[in-house]
Order: structure tokens, then C-alpha cells, then sequence
């Protein structure tokens, strides 16, 4: 396990390289000096800020030389100032001389989607288990059939869509729930119970958009896992020796079903944070995928910068979290029989 | 061809596809109306027989922006996922035949790649160039291609040492030869189905950024900026929101179908399995 471990790590090094020369490459994309092509579009940006920008990124010096000093504040996670939002840090609070603590742009957003995504991911798993199982222990009658229909539906419906179709019908002609936005007008003055209430609200719409894509694949997953497992010889065993159908399924089957679900959700972990962009926009709900949309229309490069080389960082965080997870759960990687 | 008629979901998703494809080269003569023609005396309408999906903020007639709006979803979709294609299948097949450190270092790449969020990194792409449906096309194939690899890949590497290839090699075929003679065209089931079902999500991305403003720019129509108008008039137009919704959803539905049913169909293991 422990070798696994240092391998798993030292693999780290060359990823995170490679993402910061992709990262790069893409700043560089841009015809020109992207401080020029910059002033065109934002007009916020003020020449100061432009010569800050130029300073920034050592636009004036080789490639090579760029890379290095870029990569060096990376290392440091110095992103910079925003141009727009008062200049806030792109990632952390700082500072000032007067002791006056301006937070971060990314410290603020990032716990919103990611409590957004975790509450969606945890939906996700509790239905799509269900699904997956009730279709594969029903294979090719009406359950399965049935399950198997919403699935494919479920993969076609673009998440936006559905999301403007719910605001229409909880929002606009019904006025059931809130439909911008994670706290009501007011919210500082509720009782703690009445915030919760609010927010819970608030989050019902968000969530189940984010949760729609992974439903679908995941109880599909599922349903195939399940299938694959319930052909092989220890099911056969499980039943011969007498044991209840709801033990067999739930007790050995679904376990070793669930087992590859460790790897999905760290699959799943670039989806979720990237495909937060579009919902977010259209709730109006500041967290990363909005914070980067509205940074990719003002052409705020420090934060479009930091967020896309955050974002990967945390993905590649989440995948080696997901691995460690398999390994540990997989007694033959614990032990090192199988490499 | 035969069996295809006999595999309910390849045909369905075959008769959707050959629809669309119907509606986007016959659009100009399809549609009632000039699709850019801005109306002023005709804002909003509610759908209608004159219109018959509505009209929208500027008085254009919906169904002919929705009959033009195909050829987006169309043209978006082929060639995004014909980039996608040639690279991966590319990167596959040199990782696979040549193994070694070739293969760690394009599968390394693959890594990379897939940790970095898909959508943001189309994003700031095209935050760093301007939006235009040339460029959409070409970032969605650029950031696409990872999956292809992958299959190829492990194709190639299962048939490397089968006694046909070794046979072959034996004779004196070139790298050349082998890869496009005989491994490439024993591994095009699973990069057909991976390509259908790709031109499916390559759709879904278009619309969802053109929904946000940064895809297909106006007034060229795609059923994703149509969606915009959607969200402004929301209040007021719910036709605006439902009509292109249903055509992403039947369309991105075909494409499915069409690739899940040829996945059926092409893989001789399943032969004996189905049913």
C-alpha cells in the first residue's frame, strides 16, 4: 500500500507540470499581447492595470523565461489581482498595510459549488443505486425497460434546458420556489432555523439540475455492474447455499458492484465543477462556474488563469483521493498482490 | 444493413438522424419565412398557424430559425467530432502499436488532459480568441479526443499479437502497413460508436454555449441562442424556451440511440447475448 502510494504521488509531479504548460499555451492563444487584446474588450481595465498585467505574466521577457517566473508564483498559488471587482485577489484574502482583509475571489466561490456538488453527488448515488439495482434485478421486463427509457432521456435533456422549464413552472406561474440566487432578501435578520429553511429552498432548483447529467450514467453503471456480478460464480455459491435473494443482491452483489463507483466519482470531479458553469448563470448562484463565466466575458484573465489551473489542480486532487479510496477498498491493491 | 432494421434503438436513432439531416439541407425551403427577417409589428407572438412555433423578441420567425438551426447542430457536430477523431485515433493507434515509452508519455498526455475541467477549458479558450462557430468547432474537437485514444489504445493493444498481425509483420509489412491494413480496420467498431455517441455530447456543449452567449453568434440561429432569447423573455414566452429545448433533447437522443444500438449490433460478443 505504501509503495502504491509514493508511486501514486510521484506521478503527481509531471501531471501538475503538464497542466501548468497547458494552462500556459492557452494564455498565449490570444492574437498578439493579451494585455492589447484585453483593453479592447474590457474596458474596466485601466493602463495601470495593463501594465500591472504586463508585469504579472513578464510579457516583455522569452517564453522560456515567462514559464519559469509564472510557474514560480503558481508554486507559490499567487494569482494575482482581479482587474475587475476592485481588484480583488484572485485566490486568497491579503492584507494591506492597514491591516484591512480583502478575501479572495476563489475563497469565496469554491465552497459554494462544492457544497452544490456534494449534496447533487450524494442524490445521485442514493437514486442511481436504487435504479441501477431495480433494473438489473428486473433485466428485460417493465422496471428495467422503464428505467432504461428515463436513462437515455436523461443523457439527452440539456441541463439548461430543464432548469429554464423548472424557473418557468416553480417561478414565473407558480411561485413555489426562489429562483435566483441562495438567500432571500432579508436573509441576515432570520432565526437560524428560518436560514436553513431558506437556503434549502434555494438549493432545491440548483441541485437537482446538477445532479440530472450523473444520474443517468451512474445508474446505468450501475445496472451493467450489477449484471456483469450477478453472472459470476460467487452469486451462483451465495444462492446454492440458501441465502435469502435481498442478501444475495444487497449483501454480494452490490458490493462488489459499488466497488468501481470509488473511481467514477473521481471521474466525475472535472464534470461537476466545469459543468456548474451554465447552471450557475442561469440561478444566479456565485460560485466557481459563474465566477469564471463572468471572468471569461470581461476578459479577466488573472482569474480565468486561476481558476482553469485551480480547477484541474483540485481535479487531479480528487482523482488520487478516488484511487487511494479503490485501493484501500480492494484488498489485492492493499496487499500488493496485484499491481 | 440487414440487422440494423432488426435492432429497435439503431433504427430509431437511424430515423431521427436521417430527419434532421432531411430538415437542415431542405431548410431553405422548408421554412415560411425568412429566418433573420426582423418583424416589428410581429413581436412575441404566441404560436400560431402564420407561426407556428411563435415568434421571438426582434419578430423572427422561430420554426424557420429552428429548421436553420439544424444545420448548426449538424455542421458542429460532424466536424467537432471529426477532429476529435483523426487525433485520437491517431494518438491511439502510435500509443498501442509502438508501446514503450511512446505510450506512456501520449498516455500521460491523456491524463492531463482529462484532469482539466472540459468546459472551463473551452471557456478560456475561447475567452482568449472570439466566439464564432469556426472556433467552437474546433475547441470542442481539441478537448474531445482523449476518450478516442483510450479505445484505439486498448484495441491495438489486444490485437497486437494476434498470429494475423504477427503473420504480417513476419512478412515484411511496414508500421505503416499494419497500422492501416490490419489493425486499424479490425478496431473501427468501438471508434464508430464512440464517434456517434460523441457527435451526441459534442451537440449538447454547442448549445450550452451558445445558450451563454459565447457560441454560434447572432443573428446566424442555433437552437442554443435561441434558448437565450428563452431565458430574457421567460415570463412572457415560454415557446421560446420549450421548442429548441426539444429538438437539442430529440436530437442529442438520436445520436444515442443510433450509437448504443450499433455498440449492439457490431460487437460480436453481444451477438449471442441479446435476447
Amino acid at each position: 500500500m505504501l509503495n502504491y502510494l509514493i508511486k501514486r504521488l510521484l506521478w503527481m509531479i509531471p501531471m501538475l507540470i503538464g497542466i501548468s504548460l497547458i494552462s500556459f499555451f492557452i494564455m498565449h492563444l490570444a492574437p498578439g499581447d493579451i494585455t492589447a487584446s484585453e483593453s479592447a474588450f474590457n474596458p474596466k481595465a485601466s493602463e495601470e492595470s495593463r501594465q500591472k498585467l504586463r508585469a504579472l505574466y513578464n510579457l516583455d521577457k522569452p517564453l522560456t523565461t515567462q514559464y519559469g517566473l509564472w510557474l514560480k508564483r503558481i508554486v507559490k498559488l499567487d494569482f494575482g489581482n482581479s482587474f475587475a471587482s476592485h481588484q480583488r485577489p484572485v485566490l486568497w484574502e491579503t492584507k494591506d498595510a492597514k491591516g484591512n482583509i480583502t478575501k479572495g475571489m476563489i475563497q469565496d466561490a469554491l465552497p459554494i459549488t462544492l457544497m452544490i456538488n456534494l449534496i447533487g453527488l450524494l442524490i445521485i448515488f442514493s437514486i442511481s443505486i436504487f435504479l441501477g439495482v431495480t433494473s438489473a434485478v428486473n433485466q428485460n421486463k417493465w422496471p428495467d425497460r422503464l428505467i432504461t427509457i428515463i436513462v437515455f432521456i436523461g443523457f439527452a435533456v440539456p441541463g439548461f434546458w430543464l432548469a429554464l422549464l423548472l424557473m418557468y413552472w416553480t417561478g414565473v406561474t407558480h411561485s413555489w420556489l426562489p429562483i435566483s440566487g441562495l438567500h432571500s432578501v432579508g436573509y441576515e435578520k432570520m432565526g437560524h432555523v428560518a436560514q436553513y429553511v431558506d437556503l434549502f429552498k434555494h438549493l432545491i432548483l440548483p441541485v437537482s439540475i446538477s445532479s440530472l447529467g450523473g444520474l443517468a450514467s451512474i445508474s446505468l453503471y450501475v445496472r451493467n455492474g450489477m449484471l456483469d456480478v450477478l453472472q459470476q460464480e460467487f452469486i451462483t455459491t451465495a444462492r446454492a447455499k440458501g441465502l435469502t435473494e435481498n442478501k444475495v443482491i444487497y449483501g454480494h452483489a452490490l458490493r462488489n458492484t459499488l466497488l468501481p463507483l470509488i473511481t467514477i466519482i473521481g471521474l466525475s470531479i472535472p464534470g461537476l465543477i466545469g459543468g456548474s458553469v451554465i447552471g450557475e448563470s442561469i440561478f444566479a448562484i456565485s460560485g466557481m462556474g459563474k465566477l469564471f463565466f463572468d471572468a471569461v466575458l470581461m476578459r479577466d484573465f488573472p482569474v480565468v488563469m486561476g481558476i482553469l489551473t485551480i480547477g484541474s489542480v483540485l481535479t487531479l486532487f480528487g482523482n488520487l483521493i478516488a484511487d487511494i479510496g479503490y485501493a484501500w477498498a480492494d484488498p489485492r491493491i492493499r496487499r500488493g498482490i496485484s499491481n | 444493413m440487414k440487422n440494423l432494421t432488426q435492432n429497435p434503438l439503431a433504427l430509431s436513432g437511424l430515423i431521427i438522424i436521417i430527419a434532421i439531416l432531411f430538415i437542415a439541407i431542405f431548410a431553405p425551403w422548408l421554412s415560411p419565412y425568412d429566418p433573420n427577417y426582423i418583424d416589428i409589428q410581429s413581436i412575441l407572438l404566441p404560436p400560431s398557424l402564420s407561426h407556428f412555433m411563435g415568434t421571438d423578441g426582434l419578430g423572427r420567425d422561430v420554426f424557420s430559425r429552428m429548421l436553420y438551426g439544424s444545420r448548426i447542430s449538424l455542421l458542429v457536430g460532424f466536424v467537432a467530432v471529426g477532429i476529435a477523431t483523426i487525433i485520437g485515433t491517431f494518438l491511439g493507434a502510435i500509443a498501442g502499436f509502438y508501446r514503450g515509452y511512446t505510450d506512456s508519455i501520449i498516455m500521460r498526455f491523456v491524463d492531463i488532459m482529462l484532469s482539466i475541467p472540459t468546459f472551463f477549458l473551452i471557456l478560456a479558450v475561447i475567452a482568449f480568441l472570439t466566439p464564432s462557430i469556426w472556433n467552437i468547432m474546433i475547441v470542442i474537437g481539441l478537448t474531445s479526443w482523449m476518450g478516442v485514444t483510450r479505445l484505439v489504445r486498448a484495441e491495438f493493444l489486444s490485437l497486437r499479437n494476434r498470429e494475423y498481425i504477427l503473420a504480417a509483420e513476419a512478412m515484411g509489412a511496414s508500421d505503416y502497413r499494419l497500422i492501416a491494413k490490419h489493425l486499424l480496420p479490425n478496431s473501427l467498431t468501438p471508434i464508430i460508436v464512440s464517434s456517434v455517441l460523441g457527435i451526441a455530447s459534442a451537440v449538447l456543449t454547442e448549445s450550452g454555449l451558445s445558450f451563454l452567449g459565447l457560441g454560434v453568434q447572432a443573428p446566424q440561429s442555433s437552437w442554443g441562442n435561441i434558448l437565450t432569447d428563452g431565458k430574457e423573455y421567460i415570463q412572457f414566452a415560454w415557446w421560446l424556451s420549450l421548442f429548441p429545448g426539444l429538438a437539442i433533447l430529440i436530437t442529442v437522443l438520436g445520436y444515442n440511440l443510433l450509437g448504443e444500438g450499433l455498440r449492439d449490433l457490431l460487437d460480436p460478443k453481444n451477438k449471442n447475448q441479446k435476447k
